[in-house]
């Protein structure tokens, strides 16, 4: 691991592709969404918005294994030892120089994509109280099981939320505490670092194959699973 | 709504009162909640009912027998809908209950929505009977939000 080191002669690097940041902030726009449709009935769209979070997520797992080195999760994501290690290094108030997630970030990415995945399996086989609604997969289940995942969907969201807020809380400690400003390279990709880390990015043929292919799998899920 | 609450109070307490009176406390206070329990089970039956037709008619070619059955059951039990709430069953039952006290307070203006609910449930039944599955889908979705129209006026929002 990159030993965290405070940015002094700044080189400015592309760190976050396209693809990523675009994943990121479609989220952020579908989970709010998706929250407020659902308070407000709107149960169409509440469903266009899930199948939408669908792609999303299945296009980051498989960036995760063939995008952008930044992106890739045997780049980022590490074991205890290696978290145990950044841990003891967050009261320090520099900046860190790790080029991408952190070893305690990539535990984020994980469990936020891992919970966005029960998000939207809950959600496909999910009932409504008066049988009115259901997800795509909902005919596959009978009525007591269908409305048992939609009490999951609604504990797994609490979830999601917390995480959120985990998520945010940690970004403003690394603004405010470490003067590290995270948000910004999430938006233009570009983030200054000590020296150029020298990262390796996926073409753009690639990112819109993998599109193609996530798309087609959240439109097949939408149609329940039938062509 | 401030009197139909002070009325169903005012209904609540008397019944209290005489059940208290009788000697019978226990007794009256289990009928209100036994009736909770029927109407919770006979609305399920209902969910079953509308889930097993709108499964059906998601389909390319829909079987007519499981909608023309379904469709029946929605309109048997829609049509029940009024006897599910005797006095009593409401709030003050005791146990958890989503019906508001405004189904009591507000009588005339439940069994207008119950009914209204009642007519589309029985208009589907016909629809169906018919076995022109767009139409059919056109009454079901007219026969939910009917009964959309009463849950917003007299059921408690589910808890989010």
């Amino acid at each position: 691991m990159a030993e965290p080191r405070a940015v002094e002669a700044a080189v400015r690097a592309k760190l976050w592709d396209g693809p990523t940041r675009l994943v990121h902030w479609g989220l952020v726009v579908l989970i709010a969404f998706s929250w407020w449709s659902a308070e407000t009935g709107r149960l169409t769209w509440h469903r266009w918005s899930g199948y939408a979070v669908v792609g999303l997520v299945v296009f980051r797992i498989i960036w995760g294994f063939v995008g952008s080195g930044s992106a890739r999760f045997s780049r980022f994501v590490r074991g205890p030892a290696a978290v145990a290690a950044y841990f003891r290094t967050l009261p320090n108030r520099s900046p860190t120089d790790v080029p991408g997630h952190n070893p305690l970030g990539a535990l984020s990415v994980l469990a936020i994509l891992a919970l966005l995945a029960v998000q939207v399996v809950t959600g496909l086989f999910a009932v409504d109280l008066d049988g009115f609604e259901g997800g795509p997969l909902s005919d596959r289940v009978d009525f007591d099981t269908g409305r048992r995942f939609a009490a999951w969907h609604e504990l797994s969201f609490t979830g999601i939320q917390v995480l959120v807020a985990l998520h945010v809380a940690a970004v403003i400690f690394y603004l405010v505490y470490k003067r590290n400003n995270l948000i910004g390279p999430m938006i233009s990709g570009r983030r200054s670092f000590a020296r150029d880390p020298g990262l390796t990015f996926a073409p753009a043929w690639l990112a819109l194959l993998v599109a193609v292919l996530a798309g087609a799998f959240a439109w097949w899920v939408s149609k329940g699973l039938r062509f | 709504m401030g009197l139909g609450s002070v009325r169903s109070g005012m209904a609540a307490a008397v019944v209290i009162g005489l059940a208290v009176a009788a000697g019978g406390a226990i007794a009256q206070s289990g009928a209100g909640a036994k009736a909770v329990a029927a109407r919770q089970s006979n609305f399920k039956q209902l969910g079953q009912a509308n889930k097993a037709l709108s499964d059906e008619l998601k389909k390319g070619s829909p079987d007519k027998g499981v909608v023309t059955a379904n469709a029946q059951k929605v309109a048997t039990l829609t049509a029940q809908i009024p006897t599910w709430f005797p006095k009593g069953s409401g709030p003050e039952a005791g146990v958890k209950t989503a019906a508001k006290p405004e189904v009591w307070g507000d009588a005339a203006g439940f069994s207008a929505a119950a009914n209204r609910s009642s007519g589309e449930a029985a208009k589907l039944r016909q629809v169906a009977l018919g076995g022109d599955f767009d139409a059919i889908r056109a009454q079901a979705r007219a026969t939910g939000a009917a009964c959309k129209g009463c849950h917003d006026k007299y059921r408690v929002p589910e808890k989010r």
